[in-house]
């Protein structure tokens, strides 16, 4: 018997369904029974031609590159981007949906309801650019280039390829998570989120390929899966995109552009090069989430102190991944040439890690957040002399 | 690809030689997609030392649309400064040549700029630096068209 949720499916889960839709939930057999009669009566409506006071027939125009979201949003009738979501189902925003509020259903999984909780203000811009820069991993990558490298240096890569591939999609998974718990009217941020799911797609599919065109993927590490994990059940949207967007993809984005510089072939170097420009979208969104988040926090200070609390734990959590050995000595293989001048690579990976706390922390106060002095994640690396 | 044109490096007609090649490649940038930042690409010591080239080139949608030498009115304009010394910039140009349009895998600009040495990059606001790593792929194939070009290192290139 199949399973969801480690539960079967089975008798008891189709007749809840049956229970939900015949017995509670009787609105649309009356919707369909008023339909079904209109139409077989030859009775049109039409009512759908009135635009009543929506505002209907003001048109949209393009910008310079097209119709974006921008330019839709400059009409009155595309409708206000809520302060609080009221609207519970897939009404859009903008359509004339008041006179029909009672007959429709709630969706009882949009629970994420406060802009607050969601809005960048970059965050119609950066779904175009997604938009524009999406590229593929099958064919914008020259695969038919890729080289041999000694055995040292493409286990290396393989193995760096291991960890991008474990911990890609944590960041299709989480905003996935959140997705579906977003309502309508925030169609902007829900746009911009399905953009990261399919770039975190992308990422894992061009890391497993390079791996499996290497030789294979290596080892996966318990301290990733602790990251990943923490990431995932972060208690809110705000927190969770914090840890993942600012701090994780934050930190991501210095490995690809380290992985760009380290890279032993060109076929390496394109594919960090492409994977720095996705990943730097959604370290952006991260920026200004957080910071409206802040800026519009009821009580200011007590948001931020709970912010605090969120990265002491997540800080350390992340930590975990970025000391194991999985990780940090492929790195350092790669940057010193060989398994031969580890040790220096190790010494580069050190001057590494300042500037990727340095960036860190730059990004938090650029959103708002003082953690400099709170900051868990030592500032030198761990094995620095 | 023709190399016709003779262009003296450090020099702003450089630049705008890059942004010609640029605009002329539409179908290539739209494949890469968006690019809208002001780069100012600084050249230190171009003009004699402590006297640099500052070359701002403003990006929009899939085109350089605008080049200019950065006056004091310009202070500030940029979203970033990504500058190096003459020596660093002729390296890699010189690379990029010698590539026919593909630099040694040390001579990219992320490479270049990893370590803020040669190559740096400068930003008040980290957003704005950030925008350098979301258009990587199109800043470097900017560069990477001087290779259509004869550049001459007339100066202290």
């Amino acid at each position: 018997m199949a399973e969801y949720a480690g539960k079967p499916i089975g008798v008891e889960s189709i007749a809840a369904y049956e229970r939900e839709f015949g017995e509670k939930a009787t609105e649309w057999a009356a919707i369909l029974s008023e339909n079904a009669e209109a139409l077989k009566s030859g009775r049109y409506s039409l009512h759908w031609l009135d635009p009543k006071d929506s505002g209907w027939g003001r048109r949209a125009r393009p910008s310079s590159r097209g119709l974006t979201y921008a330019d839709v949003n400059q009409l009155p009738q595309s409708g206000e981007l809520p302060k609080t979501a009221t609207w519970l189902n897939f009404a859009p925003r903008g359509s004339i949906r008041e006179p029909y509020r009672e007959r429709m259903p709630v969706v009882e999984s949009y629970t994420v309801l406060d802009r607050d909780e969601l809005w960048a203000d970059n965050v119609i811009t950066l779904y175009e650019e997604a938009k524009a820069r999406q590229w593929n991993a099958t064919r914008d990558i020259p695969w038919s280039e890729l080289e041999r490298l000694p055995d040292d240096l493409e286990k290396a890569t393989c193995q760096l390829c291991t960890f991008l591939t474990e911990v890609e999609f944590v960041a299709g998974d989480f905003p996935a998570k959140w997705l579906y718990r977003i309502p309508q009217d925030f169609l902007e941020v829900k746009s911009f989120l399905s953009t990261q799911i399919m770039d975190e797609a992308r990422h894992q599919e061009v890391f497993r390929k390079r791996a499996f065109a290497g030789g294979g993927l290596l080892h996966s590490a318990p301290g990733f899966e602790w990251a990943l994990k923490a990431i995932l059940d972060a208690p809110t949207h705000t927190m969770g995109t914090f840890l993942l967007n600012l701090l994780g993809e934050g930190l991501v984005l210095s490995i690809f552009r380290s992985g760009e510089m380290i890279a032993k072939t060109h076929v390496d170097k394109e594919i960090f090069r492409r994977c720095l420009q996705d990943e730097a979208r959604h370290v952006s969104y991260g920026v200004l989430e957080l910071k409206n988040s802040l800026d519009h926090a009821p009580d200011h200070e007590a948001a931020i102190e709970e912010l605090h609390r969120f990265a002491d734990v997540g800080e350390l959590v992340i930590l975990s991944a970025f000391s194991e050995p999985a990780l940090v000595e492929p790195l350092a293989v790669l940057l010193g040439g060989g398994l031969a001048k580890i040790d220096q690579g190790m010494e580069g990976m050190a001057k590494l890690w300042e500037m990727f706390i340095a960036e860190y922390l730059q990004r938090c106060d650029r959103a708002g957040f003082a953690r400099d002095e709170r900051c868990k994640i030592p500032k030198q690396a761990i094995w620095a002399k | 690809m023709s190399r016709g044109d003779r262009v003296p490096f450090p020099s702003l007609a450089w630049f705008a030689k890059l942004g010609e090649r640029m605009n002329a490649d539409r179908v290539r940038h739209e494949h890469l997609g968006y690019v809208d930042c002001t780069v100012e690409f600084a050249v230190r010591d171009a003009y004699g030392p402590g006297r640099p080239l500052r070359a701002q080139v403003t990006f929009e949608e899939f085109a350089a649309v605008d080049v200019r030498e950065a006056g004091p009115a310009d202070a500030g304009r940029a979203d970033f400064t990504l500058e190096a010394d003459a020596k660093a910039w002729r390296e890699m140009i010189e690379s990029i040549a010698r590539g026919k349009g593909r630099p040694a895998l040390d001579q990219t600009l992320n490479y270049l700029s990893h370590f803020d040495s040669p190559f740096r990059v400068c930003a008040a606001d980290p957003l704005k630096r950030d925008l350098y790593f979301r258009y990587n792929q199109s800043l470097q194939e900017f560069v990477n068209a001087s290779a259509q070009l004869e550049t001459t290192f007339d100066r202290r290139g």
